[in-house]
């Protein structure tokens, strides 16, 4: 027998119809959050990881630094760098003065770029945006907003180490 | 007169059909060209106007270069600069399609930037085509954040640097400032997952999101006309073919020769391998940045945030929001003094600062 669909009453009764509209949007607002969750949730992963203090590092013999010296040292760090492990090359600024020992961080504290020391005028000078830092790592001029970070030292078997974060 | 003579029902139910009609019949394909080749041009339409469509052909080889480079590039530290000097160096032709993809940006932004003030001046973001302004202020975001991300790449000492720099600025954004910063680089430093970072955004997001605005900005082009020299101009409107087609034909092909010139004389620059511990080097960013660093280092410690993040936001927001800004009914450029003064002297800045830093 056929079926007289006609004579049926009209399946769209404005009931049915928002049941079916707020299904709709439900399931689509699922759909969204399954892809959008996991999405988000895979992007901010660095946010979670915690930055790991580095070891101490042996840099330079305590005898090799002067009072009153300031010198320029580069050293390798295996650092954890994402997927891989990397060697970075890493570098400070230690200086002696009198029977105290300090290390700077070269980054500038503005934006990063790496400051010179210029022995003449006993200053660090940012060459990016002109930042000025005395001796003692205290911001003179220039856009930076306060001096430059120290980097913890300590003198041990006759020589000198710095724990880079 | 139009190269269809055609119409959609002529000689398409022969028994033998062209390849054309074939498809005609189906897509009605020759419609949609016979429309775009007899839009209205308004009297006074000219070389200006083919600034559009160069844009568009660099993108095509900004796409069909930065795809090709894919295939020998690799997003990683320890290989991504040896595998930018094997295109360089070792692939056939690879310095030059590294040359188009490299200065073709440059291109980009200067044909870009000329795209805008022409608009601009010619008071053409008027109603109703503030949303073809806005998309297209939009696209001009998109590819800042092309050659921003691009930058980093070839992973050379001038890439690192200055990507060091520039997501530093990230960090000056108030208060998620240092979030932002872990977000962007994908860490506290810059290193493999600013890399795989940058090279997904700049290969997959941005193409998306470039190729839906263009389609926008087209779409949008083409449905409110173009609108014409500010006061009009006696005569009748011509059609885009072949008047105007031809006109961007010659621009074309001035400006492309240039770029092709350009990337066959002069091998694109790579530097040596990235270094996190050389103070022997000095960053600085592409030149179309320059205005920024230059702006920079004028500002005090206190108004650090203002250079960084206030004053690019607030450029971005004033010409988003420009249509509504200038209400003034006429496109006259004496008509909106306030608007055009405004422009010229920001215009004026971000020119002297970029010379400053093009001098230092």
């Amino acid at each position: 027998m056929e079926p007289h669909y006609n004579h049926e009453p009209d399946p769209e009764t404005p009931t049915r119809r928002k049941v079916m509209v707020t299904l709709i949007g439900l399931i689509n607002a699922g759909l969204a959050a399954a892809i959008a969750i996991p999405a988000v949730a895979f992007l901010v992963d660095p946010i979670r990881r915690k930055h790991a203090v580095g070891d101490w590092i042996a840099v330079l013999d305590d005898g090799a630094l002067a009072e009153g010296e300031t010198k320029y040292v580069t050293f390798e760090m295996l650092v954890d760098d994402g997927y891989m492990k990397s060697v970075r090359n890493a570098s400070v600024y230690v200086s002696r003065k009198g029977s105290r020992l300090v290390a700077y961080d070269p980054s500038c504290p503005h934006l990063g770029c790496h400051v010179e020391y210029k022995k003449k005028r006993d200053r660090y000078i940012c060459p990016c945006h002109g930042g000025v830092f005395d001796s003692d790592g205290e911001r003179v001029s220039g856009p930076p907003p306060r001096g430059l970070t120290k980097v913890p030292t300590r003198t041990e078997g006759g020589r000198i180490w710095v724990r880079k974060a | 007169m139009g190269i269809f003579h055609k119409t959609p029902h002529d000689d398409l139910h022969r028994d033998r059909p062209s390849l054309g009609d074939w498809l005609n019949l189906r897509t009605g394909w020759y419609g949609f060209v016979q429309k775009n080749l007899d839009e209205p041009m308004p009297a006074g339409v000219g070389w200006w106007q083919t600034l559009g469509n160069l844009l568009l052909t660099l993108l095509v080889f900004q796409f069909v270069s930065g795809f090709m480079l894919t295939l020998y590039y690799v997003p990683s530290p320890d290989h991504a600069h040896q595998s930018v000097s094997y295109i360089n160096d070792k692939a056939w032709m690879g310095s030059i399609v590294r040359g188009i993809h490299h200065y073709g940006s440059s291109f980009l932004v200067v044909v870009i930037v000329l795209h805008i003030l022409r608009t601009f001046f010619w008071g053409t973001y008027k109603k109703p085509r503030e949303l073809t302004w806005v998309v297209g202020v939009l696209i001009f975001g998109i590819m800042l954040a092309f050659s921003f991300t691009g930058y980093l790449l070839p992973w050379d000492q001038k890439a690192y640097w200055a990507t060091v720099v520039g997501t530093r600025m990230v960090e000056t954004v108030p208060i998620i400032g240092p979030l932002l910063l872990v977000l962007v680089r994908g860490g506290e430093e810059v290193g493999a997952l600013t890399l795989t970072r940058f090279y997904a955004i700049h290969i997959m997001a941005l193409p998306m999101a470039l190729m839906a605005l263009t389609a926008g900005h087209l779409y949008l082009v083409r449905r409110l006309h173009i609108s014409g020299p500010v006061t009009k101009q006696k005569g009748k409107p011509v059609k885009f073919y072949p008047t105007q087609l031809f006109r961007d034909a010659v621009v074309l092909l001035v400006a492309i020769g240039w770029l092709l010139l350009l990337a066959y004389l002069a091998k694109p620059e790579l530097g040596p391998v990235a270094n996190s511990a050389r103070v022997d080097f000095t960053p600085k960013p592409e030149w179309y940045f320059l205005g920024l660093y230059e702006l920079l280092k004028l500002l005090p410690p206190q108004l650090e945030s203002v250079g960084t993040f206030f004053i690019p936001m607030g450029m971005i927001v004033g010409m988003l929001v420009l249509p509504w800004l200038d209400r003034a009914d006429s496109r006259h450029p004496a008509k909106r003094r306030w608007i055009i003064d405004m422009a010229i002297v920001t215009i004026l800045g971000i020119g002297i600062l970029t010379l400053k830093g093009l001098l230092s």
